[in-house]
């Protein structure tokens, strides 16, 4: 049972529910429909005065909460596995970078500015549009969630191509 | 006190994309190559478990089990949802994570996901600053609205 819970892979069909499960827990008993985002303006809202980290969204406490839970439940999965050790390998990111670790913090980097500015110009990420608003029937998070899906296999071929290709 | 509660979630839901493969590079790097559909799976069927779920709440009238209402946040339809969601695409591509997995990294020990939490801070702020230099409304407040 620990086993199953903690080391061996989950397959699609327990991680996919699992997941749906805790955004139905946090609507039941929580009573908000989650989302990661918008906590990121959070933080910009505490650091600067301009007049757009004032609407609500960015003032509502239990998205920080949620938001300082994430890193912890990594940490629990890690631990319990046993695989913790902590590093700045990145997977096959490493190889794609030819080792370079100043050239894979810039990818991260420029990665990380547009998956902020495109959160919030679509109104939410994969875990607000995609699980949420979706299972709601949102046509506008479908469209965001197209959008993710397209650019991402359109961008990530083309860095794979630039690069050199995946060993 | 409802915060520690929201931590709870945060840490399951941490634990679960994590357990899940969401941040793990390599897993991301399947999908947009379709060379391993592993997390077109797991994403078709959270959406649906948690479509199911909602209609459950509210066949049962949107209520929480202590009886208050469920705010799960209305998301209108503007255009910004194909330009955003593009540009987030495009950010996901190249950094293999969004803004839920990142987290989740830096606790898993992948330190490097550390450079993508700022960027993601950043761009955040820098689409802010040019909303607010355009002059044009930002995003509606989603809560606002009361949930379907």
């Amino acid at each position: 049972m620990y086993h199953a819970i903690f080391v061996s892979p989950w397959p699609w069909w327990v991680a996919g529910p699992a997941l749906g499960l805790v955004v139905v827990l946090t609507a039941w008993l929580g009573g908000k429909g989650l989302g990661v985002s918008a906590a990121y303006g959070s933080v910009c809202a505490a650091a600067s005065r301009l007049p757009v980290f004032r609407q609500r969204q960015f003032h509502e406490t239990w998205r920080v909460w949620f938001v300082a839970g994430l890193p912890l439940g990594g940490l629990a999965a890690a631990a319990l596995g046993g695989w913790f050790a902590p590093s700045l390998a990145y997977g096959s990111l490493d190889a794609l970078t030819g080792g370079s670790l100043a050239a894979r913090a810039g990818l991260l980097l420029a990665g990380g500015l547009l998956v902020g500015a495109g959160a919030h110009w679509a109104g939410g990420c994969p875990s607000g549009h995609s699980l949420v608003g979706i299972a709601q029937g949102s046509v506008a998070s479908l469209v965001a969630t197209v959008g993710f899906m397209v650019a991402g296999v359109v961008v990530f071929n083309l860095l794979v191509r630039v690069l050199g290709g995946l060993p | 006190m409802n915060g520690p509660r929201f931590l709870g979630f945060g840490a399951l839901f941490g634990f679960a994309l994590s357990r899940a493969r969401v941040t793990d590079y390599d897993t991301i790097a399947g999908m947009f190559r379709l060379t391993d559909l592993h997390l077109v799976g797991v994403i078709g069927s959270a959406i649906a478990t948690a479509a199911v779920g909602f209609w459950l709440l509210r066949r049962s009238g949107n209520r929480t089990l202590t009886g208050r209402p469920i705010e799960l946040g209305a998301r209108p339809w503007r255009i910004g949802a194909l330009w955003g969601g593009l540009t987030f695409g495009a950010g996901w591509a190249l950094s293999g994570a969004c803004p839920g997995t990142a987290l989740a990294q830096v606790g898993e020990g992948k330190l490097a996901a550390l450079f993508t939490v700022g960027g993601i801070l950043g761009g955040t702020y820098l689409y802010g600053r040019v909303r607010s230099r355009l002059g044009t409304p930002a995003a509606p407040a989603r809560a606002a609205a009361a949930a379907s």
